[in-house]
Parts: C-alpha cells; sequence; structure tokens
C-alpha cells in the first residue's frame, strides 16, 4: 500500500495556506476578541485593582493592601450573611431549576398538538421584566388575598407570611426564580431532540419501559446538556439581584434574611461610596464562582456521558 | 469570490483581498470619528454657555411637569439662560447616576437630591456654596431655618440648599375621636407619650390575632428608622452628635425609649410586632402587598406623617373620613420639650459642573420664587424666608381656605423646633443599621440594650473610617 509522504515542496505550500487561514480566523474574531477585553478583561482587572484601595468613586483611589480584605473576612458580618444567603439560595435553587426545567422540556418535546404553542408559553416568563415579575409576585405572596396562600388554604394548610417572616422570605425568593425556566428549557429541549430516536426504539423492541429509557438512555445523554444549564445555573444564582433588592431593600428585610451578595455589593458600591470595599467583595465572588465552576468540571469527568464515549 | 465589471467582464476578489478592504475600511471609519469626537472637545463652548442641566431624581408626572414649567419661567426673566430640564426616571438608581457622571467629568450643572447633601460633600462629590450664599437674593444663610439648613452643613461649610423640607407631626382622624367621645381640637392632643399610649387603647381593637383597628402603631423599621431622631431628642436623647461628630446610638435615653416601645406593644398589641404588621398597612401609604392605607381606611386614629401628606391623603382613593387635624409630637418619660423633625428636598451642585455660578443663579430663583410654583401642586413645604405663604390648593379645596391656612401654619412652625437630622458623612450606613437595628428589637430578636450597642459600634467604625480618609 502506497502512503502519500508529504514532500518538502508541499509542506511549503500548505503552511503558508494554513498561516492564511489562522489569520483570517484571528481577524474575523477581533471584534469579539475586542469586545472581551475591553468590556471583560479589563474591568476584571481594574476591579481586582480597586479591591486594594479606599475608593469612593469621586476621589482617586487610595492603595490600602488587604484592608479591605481584612474588613470583609474578619469585620463585616453583613459579608457572612449574605454568603450564607447566597449557598443557601445557590443550593436550593439550581437542583429545583434543573429538575422542573427537565420535567417541562420532556413534557414539551412529546409529539401532542399544539405544542409550539405550549413552548412559547413557557418561555414567556422569560422575557417579562425582572422588576414586573417580582412586583407581581409579591401581590401573589400576600398573606391573605394573595392567590399562592388562598391555594394553601384551600388544601387545608395554614399559609406562611412569606414577606415578613425571615424563614420564609429565601424561600419565596427561589420560588420567585423558578417562574422563568424558559431559556433552561429550550437548551434542555436542543439536547432531547438530539438524542437518536433510533436508540429508544431498540430499547423500546428490547422491553425497556418509558422509566428505564429515561434513566437508561436518555438522562445519560443528556449529561452534557444538564452540565451546561447546571454551570449557567450557578453562576447566575449567586448573581440574584432584582428580586432581593425589590423584596428586601438594601437591608435584606426581614432581619436580613433576603440579603444577597450582589445586593451587599451594590449597597458598599453605590449607597455607601466604598467602592473599593465593593470591588473586594466582587473579587471574591468571582474567586467562588470559578472555584465551584473549576469542580463541577471536574466532577464532569465522572458523570457526563459524551457521544462517542469522550469526555 | 467574483464580481461583475460594467462592461461585464468578471474580476476575481480573494478572501485575502477581502479583509484587506473589511480591514483597511474599518479603520478609516474608526479614524474618522476619533477625528469628528476630538473636533467636537475643542469646539467653541460658547453655543452651551447659557445652558444649564438640571435634574431630578425622579417624581410623578405632575412633580415633572412642574418643574419643567419652572425652568421655563426662569428661561423668560433670564433670556441668556436656559435651563436643560432632565425629570429622572428611577430614582433608587439615582445615586449610581450621579456619581457615575461626576466620575466621568460630566455631570449636571444641578439636581435635586432625595438624601443629605453632608454626604456627598465630605466626599468632595458636590461644590460648597458658602460663597455664592453670600450674594444671593433669595439663598443666603440668614434665609434658611437654622435647624434645617444644618442638614447641609459640615465642615463649616454648605454643601446644598434645603429649597423645600416637608415637617412631621401627628396626624388624627377627628371624627374617630369624636365617636368616642374624645375632643378633637389640637390643644386637647395628648402632650405626652404616657398621654398618647392611654389615648391609643380607646381604638384597638383584636379580632382573634387580627388587629382591626388601632391607636397609634408604630411604623414598620423603614419607615421608623429616618424618623428615629425626633423620638430620641422627645426622650432627652440623640442618635448623632454632629459637633463632636460621634454617634450616640446606645445612651441611656435611647435605651429607655425602646425600652418604652416594646413596654407599648407588650401592653396594646399582643406583644408580637410581626402579627400586627401581617394585620395591615399601619401607615399612610398601601403596603407592597397591595393592603390598602389604615389610616386613611379610618382603623387607625393617629399616625405620624409628614407635610406632603396634605396632597398624599387624598392619593389612593376617597379617605373613609373628611376631618383630619395635625398636633404636635408628645413628649417622651426622659424629655422636656416638643421637637419635630423634617424630610428636605436639597438642591446642590455637583463637583465638576461646568456652568456653576449659572446653575447657583437657577438655585437661588429655585429657592425663592419657583417653590411657589411647586408648593401650588405638590405640597411640599418651602422653608425660604422669602417664599410667600401660601395654602396648599387641594386642602383649600377639600377642607376650605382657612383650615388648609390653619395646617399649613402648623407644619411651617415645626420649622422652627426641628431636631438635628440628616447630618452625618454615613446617613445611608447609619439609616440601615437602625432600620435593622429596630426589626431586631421590635421583633424581640435582641435586647434594646445589646442591639443599639452592636448599633453604636458599626456606626461610629463607619463615622471614624470615612473622616480619617478625608485627613
Amino acid at each position: 500500500m502506497a502512503i502519500a509522504i508529504p514532500t518538502r515542496q508541499a509542506r511549503t505550500r500548505t503552511m503558508p495556506r494554513l498561516d492564511r487561514e489562522a489569520r483570517a480566523g484571528l481577524l474575523f474574531i477581533l471584534p469579539w476578541l475586542v469586545f472581551l477585553v475591553v468590556f471583560t478583561t479589563y474591568p476584571v482587572i481594574g476591579t481586582f485593582t480597586l479591591s486594594f484601595t479606599d475608593y469612593s468613586v469621586i476621589e482617586a483611589p487610595e492603595w490600602i493592601g488587604l484592608d479591605n480584605y481584612q474588613r470583609m473576612f474578619f469585620q463585616d458580618s453583613s459579608f457572612w450573611t449574605a454568603v450564607e444567603n447566597s449557598a443557601f439560595y445557590a443550593a436550593v435553587s439550581v437542583p429545583l431549576r434543573l429538575v422542573l426545567a427537565l420535567l417541562l422540556a420532556l413534557v414539551l418535546n412529546l409529539g401532542v398538538r399544539g405544542i409550539s404553542v405550549y413552548r412559547v408559553i413557557f418561555y414567556l416568563p422569560a422575557l417579562v421584566p425582572p422588576v414586573a415579575a417580582t412586583i407581581v409576585f409579591m401581590l401573589m405572596f400576600n398573606l391573605d388575598t394573595g392567590p399562592i396562600n388562598v391555594g394553601l388554604r384551600a388544601l387545608g394548610l395554614s399559609p406562611p407570611d412569606w414577606l415578613r417572616d425571615p424563614v420564609w422570605a429565601k424561600p419565596a425568593l427561589i420560588i420567585l426564580g423558578l417562574w422563568p425556566l424558559g431559556i433552561e428549557v429550550l437548551v434542555f429541549l436542543a439536547g432531547l431532540k438530539e438524542i437518536p430516536q433510533d436508540l429508544l426504539d431498540a430499547a423500546a423492541v428490547d422491553g425497556a419501559g418509558r422509566w428505564r429509557r429515561l434513566v437508561g438512555i436518555t438522562i445519560p445523554l443528556l449529561t452534557p446538556v444538564i452540565l451546561f444549564n447546571l454551570v449557567i445555573g450557578v453562576i447566575y444564582s449567586f448573581q440574584v439581584f432584582t428580586p432581593a433588592l425589590i423584596i428586601g431593600d438594601t437591608t435584606g428585610e426581614p432581619l436580613e434574611s433576603t440579603l444577597m451578595y450582589m445586593v451587599l455589593i451594590y449597597r458598599n458600591a453605590f449607597r455607601y461610596f466604598s467602592m473599593g470595599y465593593a470591588a473586594a467583595q466582587a473579587m471574591i465572588l468571582f474567586a467562588a464562582v470559578a472555584v465551584l465552576t473549576l469542580l463541577i468540571f471536574r466532577s464532569a469527568r465522572v458523570w457526563v456521558h459524551y457521544e462517542g464515549g469522550e469526555r | 469570490m467574483s464580481m461583475r465589471q460594467g462592461n461585464g467582464s468578471r474580476i476575481s476578489i480573494s478572501r485575502r483581498d477581502l479583509i484587506r478592504v473589511a480591514g483597511v475600511g474599518t479603520t478609516g471609519a474608526l479614524a474618522l470619528d476619533a477625528t469628528r469626537r476630538g473636533a467636537l472637545a475643542f469646539a467653541p463652548a460658547a453655543q452651551d454657555a447659557s445652558t444649564i442641566t438640571f435634574w431630578t431624581p425622579g417624581g410623578s408626572p405632575l412633580y415633572c411637569e412642574i418643574m419643567t414649567e419652572i425652568a421655563a419661567d426662569y428661561s423668560e426673566v433670564n433670556p441668556n439662560v436656559t435651563v436643560n430640564f432632565q425629570c429622572g426616571t428611577d430614582p433608587d438608581a439615582f445615586q449610581e447616576r450621579l456619581l457615575g457622571s461626576i466620575a466621568a467629568g460630566n455631570p449636571p450643572d444641578a439636581t435635586v437630591y432625595w438624601d443629605t447633601p453632608v454626604a456627598l460633600g465630605v466626599r468632595g462629590a458636590v461644590m460648597a456654596l458658602d460663597d455664592m450664599m453670600a450674594t444671593a437674593e433669595y439663598a443666603g444663610v440668614e434665609n434658611w431655618p437654622a435647624g434645617v439648613l444644618a442638614s447641609c452643613q459640615f465642615g463649616g461649610q454648605t454643601w446644598g440648599l434645603p429649597v423645600a423640607a416637608g415637617t412631621y407631626g401627628i396626624w388624627y382622624n377627628q371624627e374617630l375621636f369624636e365617636s368616642k367621645g374624645i375632643p378633637s381640637d389640637r390643644a386637647s392632643f395628648p402632650k405626652t407619650w404616657d398621654e398618647l399610649r392611654a389615648m391609643s387603647k380607646e381604638f384597638t381593637r383584636w379580632e382573634g390575632d387580627r388587629l382591626v383597628s388601632a391607636g397609634y402603631v408604630l411604623p414598620a423599621p423603614s419607615g421608623l428608622a429616618p424618623t428615629l431622631p425626633i423620638w430620641s431628642a422627645l426622650n432627652g436623647g440623640q442618635l448623632y452628635d454632629a459637633e463632636n461628630q460621634t454617634y450616640t446610638i446606645d445612651a441611656e435615653p435611647n435605651v429607655a425609649m425602646m425600652d418604652y416601645f416594646i413596654a407599648w406593644l407588650d401592653e396594646e398589641y399582643q406583644g408580637d410586632f410581626s402579627r400586627v404588621q401581617r394585620s395591615g398597612a399601619w401607615g399612610p401609604y398601601p403596603s407592597d402587598e397591595g393592603q390598602p392605607p389604615q389610616f386613611q381606611a379610618g382603623n387607625l386614629a393617629m399616625i405620624e406623617w409628614g407635610s406632603w401628606g396634605l396632597g398624599d391623603f387624598y392619593a389612593y382613593g376617597d379617605p373613609a373620613f373628611e376631618r383630619w387635624d395635625v398636633a404636635p409630637y408628645p413628649v417622651g418619660p426622659d424629655g422636656e420639650t416638643a421637637v419635630s423633625g423634617y424630610w428636605p428636598n436639597w438642591l446642590v451642585i455637583p463637583e465638576g459642573s461646568r456652568q456653576a455660578e449659572a446653575a447657583f443663579g437657577y438655585l437661588d430663583y429655585l429657592s425663592g420664587v419657583g417653590v411657589v410654583k411647586w408648593f401650588e401642586v405638590i405640597p411640599d413645604l418651602p422653608t425660604n424666608a422669602e417664599v410667600p405663604e401660601t395654602v396648599p390648593t387641594l386642602v383649600a379645596e377639600k377642607r376650605g381656605e382657612e383650615f388648609a391656612a390653619e395646617a399649613i401654619d402648623f407644619f411651617r412652625d415645626q420649622l422652627d423646633v426641628v431636631t438635628p437630622m440628616w447630618d452625618s458623612p454615613v446617613q445611608s450606613f447609619a439609616l440601615d443599621q437602625l432600620t435593622l437595628a429596630l426589626e431586631r428589637i421590635l421583633t424581640k430578636q435582641g435586647a434594646p440594650q445589646e442591639v443599639l450597642a452592636e448599633t453604636q459600634q458599626a456606626c461610629q467604625a463607619e463615622l471614624e473610617s470615612v473622616l480619617s480618609s478625608q485627613g
């Protein structure tokens, strides 16, 4: 069997073409690269630098070393309250969102009539402005007349005072956060469409029931999409801001139970004129989310299955 | 890729050529834009010399409309000055917008500000106005009530003008008083906290664990925190000593004040502040959950409220009663004299304003002339001594000119007995700390002494940090 070995001339002709293509590729992604550098990388570096300064926005930053970090970890009780609140929110809301979004996607993946209308309906909440949604939900959480408590009373349950009880204020925020699931549902739906129908048919022929097909085929093949939604969900859960600010204001009412980390950063930056301290808090958030994301990707080697057996 | 030429022949364009052309074109466009911006930066400022930019953080459509009219009126009497008025649309985000514009070197020439100018002044965000006030027609130091002007002063300088300052009093439902056989004239209103507390019980009624009517209910923490300096002063105390730059939150009169509130809560309101709050909106405004205000609904006999209530009382549908009046605050067990409080609209000139003198001219006009038109529509009480005394038109329509004049005279008189407020460089921080402290105390999550001590420590530390960073 003859094997073609590239000659020196052939290699010389190929390399300039590769270089040209590489340069062309770089040029095409240049606008995005510029955007990344100007609007992401530069602000992150700027924030990191500001975190070591006393900066009120009005006057020039003054270098103070690690004072902001020392204050954050050892003197500011609100910091730990916000960390606890945000961690709780993330730990509960992310799995809930994944499960609900997957269930919705599975339902929407059925080939029933009018399914495209249902897809639009389920996506619509994602388009509602968060301020409007929060105000509506605050009315829905009304102790006496809100439909949520009316429903709970009809079931014979004693409804909580969602927005005044510090025990229930965070669950109220989580419930509010479950409403705009549209994006995750669409992503799951796209993933479900990629699952070869042949596999499912073959499994059915072999006697596998719906549950077995779901657990044995659908979910394993969906794990890359689950990974994506999980990472995005974790990142966004730590950035919950608008609902927390509207419900709890900058003090996290009631009793700091709705004081989320982003609200803490905001109030330090713009209410207390401590932009340097807020920058330090932002860097801690950045580091925490980065570590969490890395851990998730590390764990993905175990539970994420890519088609073709690659991980 | 190929293109057809005019003569029908085709020319070939490679990807490399296409990218070159695109790159050159983009570079050229960017260069032209930079040149244009550079030219504009050096353009003569003559066209902007007579235009000043004036902001407000927000406001109702009526407020924005009246501000626009005032700006136009000013331009009529000062043809060489045009006021470019911009009504804000998001008061909550105004601080960000203002700070951002100052930091960017592009602030408005002047603005209404709904928080203490002291916090801005101590950080160099606004200009001191003393020199300009010295030659002002209306805004001279002598024309402002000292207690109200103090909210703009720090370090021997004046950082803003308190153009309008609603003062506080205790509003009460005269019809409800009379239904209980209680005299409803102002002179008979309780003079002490004990009298107020005793009278309040006459109106308080529970149905199970639901409060259906009440005499006087302590506001929710977020509403009580701004007026806590008043209650502290009524009990012979003080929260912040501006002269010595010291917080005194955990001083004995303040601990006694909170102990008194807890005792009142236990005696009249089943010791459960949350239960009271759940039962209704015991303030002058609807709750976030849409509950109607209980004072206007006729279920709350007395309420702490400001002079802006002269308009807002009628803003949420027809009240359940017609006759109301206002009385001075009663004095606490450890207090001696009745005081009041205030909440101004402040006018400031941000650092970096390009037309500071022209802007101050407008603020001067607003303080003495423009505010009259403002007050005709929105009852924010003018504070300047040069402003002719007028009556709020809405109250005059509803209750007659005589009553309207009496009511506004009452609130004007309160300007002379206001306690120091809004004068701390860390006002917002302290307000948040006090709100949390009140939450914890009123829901019995902490004892007053302990909670106030923690709040004192936090506020004093923040104050010292800010003052030391300013040198």
